[in-house]
């Protein structure tokens, strides 16, 4: 690596000396390295070089002086070689000789090595160039096959745009012929509309000329049918005269019809004469019959009067019997209520017979047989209740008076029990107090004990005083006093210490403790007031500050316009424009509707009328359209097709026989469906095979109209 | 050390101009975030190293250009204690809500006033400036609790300024106002060191 770098620095170097070598044909540099030894030129720019090379390139030096040792040894045989005795001079010359040889031979070697570098440092540079010329070539290369990339797309391109601009070229060459053909058409269109024009001009001419002519015809007929009428004028007046002729003709004969008339009555009254006549005949025959029987008639009379008088008779006796049945029916009617009375009265005695039986089956049961001792042991029964319903109230009595005597009893109870409590309080309390006095009593004996002591002791002292006043005994009578005293006092303390100290202790440390927490919470209390003052009276300030913007050391400024009073303005202005529309609405609405904005009015009740008759025009056009429709239906599928209700539609084929041979057909949510009718009921055959099994209504009613055409065909071919 | 304090020195002029600017940006804020005009008639500008909005509504320019300069001469002269931005329904004159924002006179620099022979302050700009910001980001956060504002609005600036002070052409005596069940919230508060700027929002607190 430090070789390459060191490459690379000695290229650095060599920059401009390459350029010069470049430049310089390498023959040039030969010959000047062969005179290297005699030009001094050549030799300074030898040093400069050898100079740097020894700076970079100490190894290749040290390959040159590597050789020397070489030389050496072939100069070494050499002076072996000279074993004759040579002559002083001779050896002298031979050894200049070799001296020179020999420097000329290192000469020749550092020259040739200096070659041999040169060479190196040439053929490196020649690497390099070469190698910095091939890239670049790639690189030309490179750019080029770019470049012949970028020409062919754009050849591509001008390709592209080649066959547009044909394209656009054929198009518009296209376009022009069929705006050509076009206009060829639409000229030739024209000239047919003018030659059309012309020949209906010719045409208008000539129906005028045959129009003319035919008026002339008229004309002449019309003066024929003139003279006509003439003749038949005459005509009409001779009629007339025959026509008088014969009415009179004709009154003649109503005349004779009269007559004629008058004549059959009178024969028809007389051939009624002769039939009433016949009847009178008839008549006065039976008459003479009836006489001829008028005994048998009388006798007869008799007999009816007889059989007359048996009947009256009969009618008495009838209306006897009539009376007597009366009196039955009164009597049988007063005597129905009492029968159902005696049926009622039996059907009572069965039920109390009924009852008594059971009764006395009860009665039985309770080993009672006659009604007395039946009577007898109710009377036992009822003494015995009311003699329990009294023991029963007793009972009651009593228990109440228990239950009272219960409550009061209680009420003792509790009052007792209250009372023992109390007691019980009291003992505790006694109790505690005699602990108490006890406590007192030993104190008191102890104390009692120690005076006693002590008075024990003043009797001593008394008596040892009384005895002899010694110094001695005095000294010790007074230490033993002492001890005796000191002693005292210890059992004073003790009994102290025994009994008050520890619960005063104890007492007197809750207190301090407690005193002294109550001092601390007293603290830490007022500091928290003095915080809570200071908080307040900050915030008692910033709320002055803040609510009361002192109002009377300040001055309130404003600056006149502006945006609050602009749209208070603003405001103000839209208000009254506001009202002053509601205003003038209000004054037109009072006004009336119809004053408001009579054009308005005028158009819009002219487009009410123009949208009316739209209308109307519309309903025809649709009438119109309709029954169009319809005929072409009924023309071209043979059918006419009505609605006959909500999704019913009845077909009646153009060949039918008669109005009733029609069918009927609804729409339902998944298609159509044919409804039964009777003259469907007849075409079974055709139904069964076009819609139950070609599933088609359009097939079924084809082969209906070809079936009919057929048959009316024939019909028609045999009349 | 002598470089250094006239380089933050603060004249009574450049704080008082501080204060304006604020005032400015303070309320085209609120105009903005109280929804007074529509915001397509608001400009961003960059102010504080914060982007801010200001009206471009020709007649809002004019009012506050009017307001601002006699206000500076105001602050420069101690006759005003507090402007108050009053947001007021059009239809029934009814106080809304009131931003305030009390001028509060400080000595400054008393060592470099002497000095100076002015009353001067030493406070650097940049912290100022950064105070102002903390203010405008409290102002634009306000919106998150303040009562939306349903009805036609408008607003005005009222000055509190001191008994003797001259009334200018143009201005005129107005009415103090007062908003009935008002809440207050303070804002940051900041200073120049000649001035002290305390920003209170007061608005009607929805029954």
């Amino acid at each position: 690596m430090a070789k390459e770098t060191d490459m690379s620095l000695f290229n650095d170097v060599l920059e401009p000396f390459r350029r010069v070598i470049n430049t310089d044909p390498p023959k040039d540099k030969l010959s000047a390295s062969s005179k290297l030894n005699f030009s001094e030129t050549n030799q300074s720019l030898k040093e400069g070089l050898s100079n740097l090379l020894s700076n970079k390139r100490k190894s290749t030096l040290g390959s040159s002086e590597l050789l020397t040792p070489e030389k050496r040894s072939r100069i070494e045989p050499s002076s072996n070689k000279i074993t004759a005795p040579p002559s002083p001079w001779e050896a002298k010359r031979l050894k200049i000789d070799l001296i020179a040889a020999k420097a000329q031979i290192t000469k020749l070697e550092a020259r040739v090595n200096h070659q041999h570098t040169i060479r190196k440092e040439m053929q490196i540079l020649f690497e390099e160039e070469k190698a910095s010329l091939i890239d670049q070539h790639k690189r030309d290369e490179r750019a080029l096959s770019d470049m012949e990339e970028r020409l062919q797309v754009i050849r591509k391109r001008e390709q592209e745009l080649k066959d547009e601009h044909s394209e656009a070229l054929k198009e518009f060459q296209e376009s022009k012929s069929k705006w050509e053909k076009d206009k060829a058409d639409f000229q030739k269109q024209i000239a047919d509309l003018k030659d059309k024009l012309l020949e209906s001009n010719v045409s208008s001419k000539d129906q005028i000329s045959e129009m003319k002519k035919d008026m002339d015809e008229l004309l002449q007929a019309l003066e024929g049918a003139q003279s006509e009428v003439e003749m038949l004028k005459k005509e009409v007046a001779k009629q007339t005269s025959r026509a008088e002729q014969c009415t009179s003709l004709r009154t003649q004969l109503e005349k004779q019809t009269f007559e004629l008339q008058q004549v059959t009555n009178k024969l028809k009254e007389l051939e009624y004469e002769r039939d009433s006549y016949k009847d009178w005949q008839q008549q006065a025959k039976t008459a003479q019959k009836r006489l001829s029987n008028m005994a048998e008639l009388e006798k007869e009379v008799i007999r009816l009067r007889a059989s007359e008088r048996c009947l009256r008779d009969a009618v008495c006796n009838k209306l006897l019997l009539e009376e007597q049945v009366h009196l039955l029916t009164s009597r049988v009617e007063a005597l129905q209520p009492v029968q159902q009375e005696l049926h009622e009265a039996k059907v009572k005695m069965a039920s109390l017979e009924s009852s008594l039986e059971e009764w006395k089956n009860a009665a039985r049961a309770h080993g009672v047989d006659s009604a007395r001792a039946l009577s007898s042991v109710l009377e036992s029964a009822l003494s015995n209740q009311l003699t329990a319903v009294a023991g029963h109230s007793e009972a009651q009595s009593q228990m109440a008076q228990l239950t009272e005597e219960i409550a009061t009893v209680k009420y003792e109870r509790d009052k007792v029990t209250t009372k023992l409590n109390d007691l019980q309080a009291v003992r505790k309390n006694q109790e505690s107090l005699i602990h108490r006095l006890q406590k007192r009593l030993l104190l008191v004996t102890r104390e009692r004990d120690s005076y006693r002591q002590q008075l024990d002791c003043y009797e001593k002292e008394l008596s040892v005083t009384l005895c002899g006043e010694s110094g001695a005994g005095s000294a010790a009578l007074l230490s033993s006093r002492v001890e005796q005293l000191e002693k005292a006092l210890q059992g004073y303390r003790d009994l102290l210490a025994a009994h008050d100290q520890e619960a005063h202790a104890k007492t007197v440390e809750g207190l301090r403790a407690e005193a002294s927490r109550w001092r601390e919470e007293a603290e830490t209390a007022r500091r928290e007031v003095n915080k809570l003052r200071a908080q307040r009276d900050q915030l008692q300030a910033h709320l002055e500050r803040l609510a009361a913007p002192h109002a009377h050391l300040t001055k309130v400024l404003h600056l006149t316009d502006n945006p609050a009073a602009a749209a208070h303005k603003e405001m103000q202005v839209d208000l009254e424009t506001a009202q002053e529309e509601i205003k003038r609405l209000k004054a037109a609405l009072r006004e009336g509707g119809t004053a408001v904005c009579p054009e308005e009015m005028q158009q819009l009740r002219q487009q009410l009328e123009n949208s009316r008759i739209k209308l109307k025009r519309m309903k025809e056009e649709f009438t119109s359209s309709a029954q169009e429709y319809r005929d072409v239906v009924y023309m071209l599928l043979g059918y006419k097709i009505d609605r006959t209700g909500h999704k019913n539609y009845r077909l009646s084929n153009m060949y039918a026989e008669s109005a009733e041979e029609y069918l009927t057909f609804t729409l339902c949510d998944d298609g159509i469906e044919m409804v039964h009718t009777e003259y469907s009921a007849s075409l079974s055959e055709l139904v069964e095979l076009h819609l139950h099994h070609h599933r088609s209504i359009p097939v079924f009613l084809s082969a209906l109209t070809m079936e009919l055409f057929t048959r009316t065909t024939i019909q028609q071919e045999v009349q | 050390m002598s470089q250094q304090q006239t380089k933050n020195c603060i004249t009574l002029r450049g704080s008082a101009q501080i204060i304006c600017e604020y005032l400015k940006f303070a309320i085209n804020s609120v105009l903005f975030q109280r929804g007074l005009y529509p915001p397509e008639t608001f400009k961003a500008e960059q102010q504080y190293g914060i982007t801010l909005l200001i009206s471009e509504d020709p007649l809002i320019k004019s009012f506050l250009t009017n307001l601002l300069t006699q206000s500076e001469e105001w602050i420069v002269n101690k006759k005003v204690t507090k402007l108050s931005l009053v947001i007021i329904n059009v239809a029934n004159k009814e106080v809304l809500e009131c931003w305030d924002f009390n001028v509060q006179y400080e000595d400054g620099d008393v060592a470099l006033s002497k000095e100076k022979n002015e009353t001067v302050g030493s406070k650097e700009l940049k912290k100022i400036q950064q105070e102002i910001r903390d203010v405008m980001l409290q102002v634009a956060a306000t919106i998150s609790y303040l009562p939306f504002l349903d009805c036609r609005c408008s607003f005005d600036v009222l000055v509190h300024a001191k008994p003797h002070c001259d009334i200018p052409e143009k201005w005129a005596e107005a009415e103090p106002i007062s908003i009935s069940n008002a809440q207050n919230v303070q804002l940051k508060t900041f200073s120049t060191s000649l001035h002290k700027m305390e920003t209170v929002v007061s608005y009607k607190l929805a029954d």
